[in-house]
């Protein structure tokens, strides 16, 4: 195979950098509103005001990250070990050789007890195909989470992908080339192919030799390879930047996990000694299968006492740090961070530990015991699916490091819900635990403490008030040793460029359902944040019941003649409300809501188009939620759908995607999204994740999407559910509804009510050129790359201008609608103030009350 | 005076036809001689292929092209 | 598949012979036996073996005490194929006298000498008396015939366009080209251009490898016989005294040992005649080096079993000519013999596809229908998608067949599970999502004809199209726009014509 090479990576390059000092620029293209999260931060508009410095700062972490990105891309590096696999001669060839192209490797002879190891690898791709089915797949599956990618894990066969990024990963959390080389050489039912192994072995060549750590507030640049400490040494820039009079390198033993006990683990409850094998542990069946378990386990630490590995550092200033990690990046060793918290004896401890009886779940121990693995803290990322209790991680590791914590989250709404689960799973002194957002600027009382803020609170400086300037101030001048960010899928890279780059942090732990963002921007986020640290399997989840099980189903909607033939006509705009106004649609949803209320059920209705948001939700009189909707309103309207028998279905616009915790929902519909978006797909699932009743007998979720057959939302639909589809999602086509047609007052029945509703929709959205969709993603211009083509649509302050489109309509029908709309959202408040107060108000909000009353009382 | 029109009838979903009288209306009506009813359709013989592989492109729009089997994303 | 297909693809051969020629092949012991012991439903063997040693004929009323009321479609059912094969007469019914049912004289006579043994018929083939050369032992059969059938079917499968064929593929060996010729003959491929092999497979072709082995062994062996019977010019209808002898040839090849020489000179002129042919599709070896001898291999010796429980083309193969020396006649009732009895496929909810096997037969089938993706030694790895299901339909292969596929491959792993959850083997969106991409194929029908209209009135426009509609051409009428559409012209001309003629 020729070499491949990454298509002209400067140009990349240029324009990267470029849209990042665009950002820093007012001006027409620049995304200014980045607003409209669930509880609307007054003052969350991107600072536009920011220094020369700290711009000039974050346009240098751009172009980092993408000299990262280039350079550690198998595309760049992966061909030099091709030329020597065995010659042609040497290849078994037969007639079905040439169906594989040049995938045939029925050349790598099986081992003769390749019945008993689970792994194969494909030398080209580096593609591991795992067979869930062997003795030993519950080793491999660590072990492979650990190294490598998970592409496809559905039931019977799962395949990963050993990539620059995972083999860094591994590196990182401690595990050595040839520990990888040695547990797959183990595992593989063919012995580990040259090629190979020459590739892990030249990536992690490079990868986590040289370590920054922070000791007695000092920081170090280590390595276990003296040779590699010689090199950097050597090198013009770093070699003059060390600090003199330390003595020339100093010499000590490796990190190991040592007497640290992460809080919530069996360890801590004291029925296992004080290490951390236990997650890794499992016996397999085969006799060889506890030897494999035991060199797993052995991966992460050794502790015998006389095999302990030296390492050898030497002293960086702290202004010189940014330039050491860049240079180290450009000569080829890029630097691992890491966090020895046990000894840092300048930043003050911080007074938490988890509630004596709170046990985490092995899946979240695991994902800790790769964070502090060798008993330091390392940064990264840990991806668990909605549902599955990342706040509780998050929480375990400030307890485990007993710092100062900074979290930061998507919306005012979850820097509430954090602070909460703070002191429900914490023994966290209140005080300790201020919140810092547009209603409340409050700081702790004591030396240390947690902060919880939004990204936007941080990231902003425009017209910020005196009080905000002031906590800015607090959070720029300390040190923390623990940097939570939420969600961090959602937000753009350039937000963590300028949070990264102006608060300090002595390590960085980002949380998020899925990886996946359309605009390729994951692989910043390794660079700004670290290496994905932990990956979850829906699937083992659901079935250990740690997450709800789903049922996922497609709904295929024809279209009426007459919406077809204009769809066919209409602009890419005029196509995406038609198919989201599809009355056959409008039916099914209908039916489906009759369906589950009649069960029991508690409805979630998405849809991101506006229009057909309000439509839907008035002509079927059920409560809605969009980026306009007042806070008070919002408030209401989750209350009852949540504690009220009456209220059982709920339509929600895309602000209600993440952060939006609703346990009583158990049934899911949407009818319009957001183009081809995997991610929107994964998020609107999690939503019903997290039902309450998941555990009960035979308990299943639902999850529905309704499309317009034989419109580009099939096209889109499929591509959206890639990501869960691989994750063993299956998604049944449902082609036809029995007896939909009985269905009580069904709406558009006759062929005059489906015209009316098509002139309709034509008249109400002719002038929506400018288009209504919400900009509320949280910020201003995420993940829209790849579906978005047909789109055009502008960023801006969607709910103002959504605001202004409802007072805008104009035909008398609508102002009915208008009426109406009140009218139901006013039924909704007599109610929901009858509760007020009493049983009925759920614990979330009398929380949040409280907060605000307090603040107010503050301020 | 009665007339027999030679020519190829065409059997298929109301989907199907507006897609046909769609692209018949953009490409100069030079595909259909009569429009017959909501599921049929009386087109020209000689340009039977040209339009079957028209819809067939039109219909790729609504399928996900399948992906290559080396996706890294 | 079911099992039911190759007897009756036999049967439809049998059903056209005329009654001559029956009598013919009934006088062969051993083609009464194999026609009484492969085409028979139990009820049928249950009436021959009580017709068969009975001094006179039976009262057709009489199996009514035999069969009871709710067994009658059965009765009549295995009645009917007695018929149909000449095995029994039944007298017409008449006023006087009630209805009789025998056996046909020539088969009764036969199936007795079959099971008595005896005669000088020579029916069940002469045993050689020669010596055997020791290489020739059942393994040495076994791989040979393997070899020669699966050139057979590569030849087959590889006549189908590759789609991303980087060059290269098979060389050398390939079956004879008379089979070539004969599988052109047969229609299971054709001659195309853009194939390395200059030949395309057809539907007919599909069919023919998703087959069960037996099948596919009869769909052959038939075609090679009609084949013959075109090639002699013969009468029409009526099966030539030569091709009668072929068929009970067969037959006689059915009823030997696996691993016995018998002797060629014992054979009459016709039957060595056919010997190169059979050698050629692997049903006999002919040793070199002496060719006094003729070894029937597995593939001959099992075509006449009831051979059900085989899957098809490279599993029932595998277990067909699986090494298993201790018994011969052990076929399909040894599932423990051989890894490939047991399924190899793996289809996910992803539609991944993972295939343990190193066959390149099995391969070459699966890709006809997935994109393959790579090969380890005994896995492939592939994905059905949109385009490699449409492409698979594009030649003919239906939904359903691959499906049936999945299902009779499934990896045992696959059975478990859903044993285990009570689900189906395979993912029903899966076998949604397959049939789904077979019905986009379906969404337009187009057949050429006429549009009348410019009716000069009602009357004429009702008349003309209820002419269409009585003589079977009207395909669409429009009262409204009094237009109809008929797929033939000419007698709507001729009616024309004619009521002017009137008025």
């Amino acid at each position: 195979m020729p070499p491949k090479r990454k298509a002209a990576p400067g140009q990349g390059n240029a324009t990267k950098a470029g849209r990042a000092s665009a950002m820093s620029t007012p001006g027409p293209a620049t995304p200014r509103s980045l607003d409209s999260s669930m509880m609307s931060d007054g003052d969350d508009d991107f600072d536009e005001d920011v220094t020369e410095a700290q711009r000039e700062r974050e346009a240098l972490l751009s172009r980092e990250a993408d000299d990262f990105v280039n350079k550690f891309t198998f595309k760049g590096k992966r061909l030099q070990g091709q030329d020597d696999e065995p010659a042609g001669g040497g290849r078994r060839a037969d007639a079905a050789t040439r169906l594989f192209k040049k995938r045939d490797f029925s050349y790598l002879p099986l081992k003769p007890d390749h019945q008993n190891r689970p792994l194969w690898i494909d030398p080209d791709s580096c593609t591991v195909v795992l067979e869930r089915f062997n003795p030993l797949a519950e080793q491999a599956t660590d072990f492979l989470i650990t190294i490598a990618e998970p592409k496809s894990r559905p039931t019977f066969l799962h395949e990963y992908a050993l990539t620059p990024h995972s083999l860094y990963a591994a590196v990182s959390v401690g595990l050595r080339p040839r520990d990888i080389i040695n547990t797959l050489e183990r595992f593989l039912k063919t012995s580990l192919p040259d090629v190979v192994r020459r590739k892990i072995e030249d990536h992690t060549k490079s990868f986590g030799k040289v370590k920054l750590v922070l000791k007695h507030n000092k920081y170090f640049v280590e390595s276990v390879d003296a040779e590699v400490l010689q090199t950097l040494l050597k090198d013009q820039v770093i070699g003059s930047l060390r600090v003199h009079g330390s003595g020339d390198i100093t010499t000590s033993y490796a990190p190991t996990m040592g007497g640290l006990v992460i809080p919530g683990t069996q360890n801590a409850a004291g029925v296992h000694q004080a290490n951390l094998r236990q997650a890794e542990k499992k016996p397999g069946e085969g006799g060889d299968a506890s030897n494999e378990a035991d060199l797993f386990t052995a991966l992460n630490e050794e502790d015998d006492d006389d095999d302990k590995e030296a390492v050898h550092a030497f002293e960086i200033s702290d202004a010189d740090v940014e330039t050491v990690q860049k240079r180290c990046l450009d000569i080829g060793f890029p630097i691992l961070e890491e966090y020895d918290f046990r000894n840092d004896d300048v930043n003050p401890n911080l007074e938490i530990d988890l509630r004596p009886n709170t046990q985490i779940r092995p899946y979240q121990e695991k994902s800790l015991s790769k964070m502090f693995g060798n008993g330091r803290a390392k940064s990264g990322i840990i991806v668990l699916p909605c549902g599955a209790g990342k706040t509780l991680v998050g929480i375990t590791a400030a307890c485990t490091i007993k710092k100062g914590v900074i979290v930061l989250c998507t919306s005012s709404m979850s820097v509430v819900q954090w602070r909460q689960e703070f002191l429900k799973w914490s023994n966290i002194n209140p005080d300790d635990v201020a919140i810092f957002t547009a209603e409340s600027k409050q700081k702790f009382s004591g030396s240390t403490g947690i902060i919880v803020t939004t990204y936007s609170m941080v990231t902003n400086s425009r017209e910020r008030s005196h009080d905000s300037k002031k906590m800015m101030d607090f959070l720029r001048g300390r040190e923390w040793g623990l940097m939570l960010l939420d969600e961090v899928h959602v937000v753009p890279a350039e937000m963590f460029r300028r949070v990264i780059s102006s608060i300090k942090s002595h390590s960085k732990l980002g949380l998020t359902a899925t990886l996946l963002r359309e605009d390729d921007k994951i692989s910043h986020l390794n660079f700004l944040i670290g290496p994905k640290l932990y990956e979850a399997n829906w699937m083992e989840l659901s079935q250990q019941g740690h997450i709800a099980k789903v049922q996922c189903a497609e709904v295929w909607c024809p279209m009426p003649t007459e919406f077809y033939d204009e769809y066919l006509r209409a602009n890419a705009r005029m196509r995406r409300t038609l198919y989201a106004m599809n009355p056959r649609k409008f039916q099914a949803c209908q039916y489906l809501i009759n369906y589950h209320e009649a069960r029991g059920d508690k409805i979630i209705v998405f849809s991101d188009e506006l229009y057909s948001l309000k439509q839907y939700a008035l002509k079927l009189k059920k409560v809605f939620i969009y980026g306009g909707t007042s806070q008070n309103e919002r408030m209401q309207v989750l209350e009852n759908f949540q504690h009220n028998p009456e209220v059982n279905t709920l339509f929600l616009s895309k602000i209600g995607d993440t952060s939006l915790d609703l346990p009583e929902a158990t049934c899911l519909i949407q009818i319009s999204s957001h183009f081809g978006s995997r991610r929107q797909e994964a998020q609107r699932l999690g939503r019903i994740l997290r039902a309450k009743r998941r555990n009960d007998e035979g308990f299943n979720a639902f999850f529905y999407s309704l499309v317009s057959k034989d419109t580009q939302e099939m096209y889109y639909s499929s591509k959206r559910q890639a990501f869960l589809v691989d994750q063993g999602y299956a998604f049944k086509v449902i082609t036809q509804l029995a007896n939909i047609e009985k269905t009580p007052d069904l709406a558009f029945a006759t062929p005059l009510e489906s015209r009316e509703l098509l002139q309709r929709t034509l008249v109400d959205n002719e002038r929506g050129g400018e288009d209504d969709v919400e900009t509320d993603d949280l910020f201003g211009k995420p993940g829209r790359g790849a579906g978005g083509r047909g789109g055009g649509r502008k960023a801006g302050n969607g709910v103002r201008r959504t605001a202004g489109m409802l007072s805008e309509l104009a035909g008398g029908q609508d102002m009915a609608y208008i009426e109406q709309n009140k009218a139901a959202n006013k039924a909704l408040k007599g109610k929901g103030k009858k509760g007020a107060g009493g049983d009925g108000q759920s614990k979330f909000f009398k929380g949040l009350q409280r907060e605000k009353e307090k603040s107010r009382a503050r301020g | 005076m009665v007339k027999a029109v030679r020519g190829v009838l065409v059997e298929c979903e109301p989907a199907i036809k507006s897609i046909l009288v769609h692209i018949d209306s953009t490409h100069h009506h030079e595909f259909i001689i009569e429009d017959l009813d909501d599921t049929h359709l009386f087109v020209k013989e000689a340009m039977l292929q040209v339009l079957k592989s028209k819809l067939e492109e039109r219909l790729r729009e609504t399928y996900r092209p399948d992906e290559p089997l080396e996706d890294s994303e | 598949m079911s099992g039911g297909q190759q007897s009756y693809q036999l049967s439809e051969y049998l059903e056209k012979l005329p009654g001559t020629t029956f009598r013919k092949l009934y006088q062969q012991p051993s083609t009464a036996f194999a026609i009484f012991r492969r085409m028979l439903p139990p009820l049928a063997k249950v009436f021959v073996q009580a017709l068969l040693y009975m001094p006179s004929p039976l009262l057709l009323s009489e199996l009514d005490v035999w069969v009871r009321a709710e067994g009658k479609m059965q009765r009549d059912r295995a009645l009917s194929i007695l018929r149909s094969l000449h095995i029994i007469q039944i007298t017409p019914p008449g006023k006087d006298k009630p209805q009789e049912m025998q056996l046909t004289t020539n088969f009764k006579n036969s199936l007795r000498l079959a099971l008595e043994g005896g005669g000088s018929h020579n029916s069940f083939g002469v045993p050689s008396t020669l010596p055997v050369a020791p290489r020739i032992d059942i393994a040495h059969l076994d791989g040979y015939a393997r070899k020669k059938w699966e050139d057979i079917l590569h030849y087959v499968v590889n006549s189908v366009p590759a789609q991303n064929d980087g060059g290269g593929g098979v060389s050398g060996g390939g079956p004879k080209t008379s089979v070539k010729e004969l599988l052109l003959i047969g229609r299971l491929v054709e001659r195309r251009h853009d194939t390395q092999a200059g030949v395309g497979i057809t539907q007919a072709g599909f069919t023919f490898l998703l087959q069960e082995a037996n099948a596919q062994v009869w769909t052959l062996l038939l075609l090679w016989l009609e084949a013959a019977d075109r090639a002699k010019g013969e009468a029409k209808g009526a099966a030539n005294t030569d091709s009668i002898d072929m068929l009970s040839f067969l037959f006689m090849l059915a009823s030997l040992e696996l691993g016995r020489a018998y002797n060629t000179g014992a054979l009459t002129e016709t039957r060595r005649n056919m010997l190169p042919h059979l050698v050629d599709f692997g049903l006999i070896f002919i040793p070199r080096e002496d060719t006094r001898q003729y070894f029937p291999t597995r593939l001959a010796t099992t075509l006449t079993s009831s051979a059900s429980s085989l899957r098809s083309v490279s599993s029932g193969f595998n277990a067909a000519t699986a090494n298993n020396p201790g018994d011969a006649s052990s076929l399909g009732t040894t599932p423990e013999t051989s890894a490939a009895s047991k399924g190899s496929v793996i289809i996910e909810t992803n539609y991944r596809l993972y295939a343990y096997t190193s066959s390149p037969l099995q391969i070459a089938v699966l890709g006809l229908f997935t994109q393959l993706n790579m090969r380890f030694a005994g896995m492939a790895t592939g994905r059905l998608t949109r385009d490699s299901i449409r492409r698979a339909i594009g030649f003919g292969i239906t939904a359903d067949q691959i499906i049936s596929y999945l299902a009779s491959h499934a990896h045992d792993q696959m059975v478990r599970a859903a044993a285990a959850t009570g689900r189906p083997v395979l993912p029903p969106t899966v076998v949604d999502q397959i049939r789904l991409w077979q019905l986009e194929n379906e969404r337009m029908r187009t057949s050429a004809g006429f549009l009348f209209k410019d009716f000069d009135s009602l009357e004429e426009y009702v008349s003309l199209s209820s002419y269409a509609d009585e003589v079977g051409v009207l395909v669409w009428r429009s009262d409204k726009k009094r237009m109809f559409y008929a797929s033939k012209i000419e007698q709507l001309r001729d009616y024309l014509k004619s009521r002017k003629k009137a008025e």
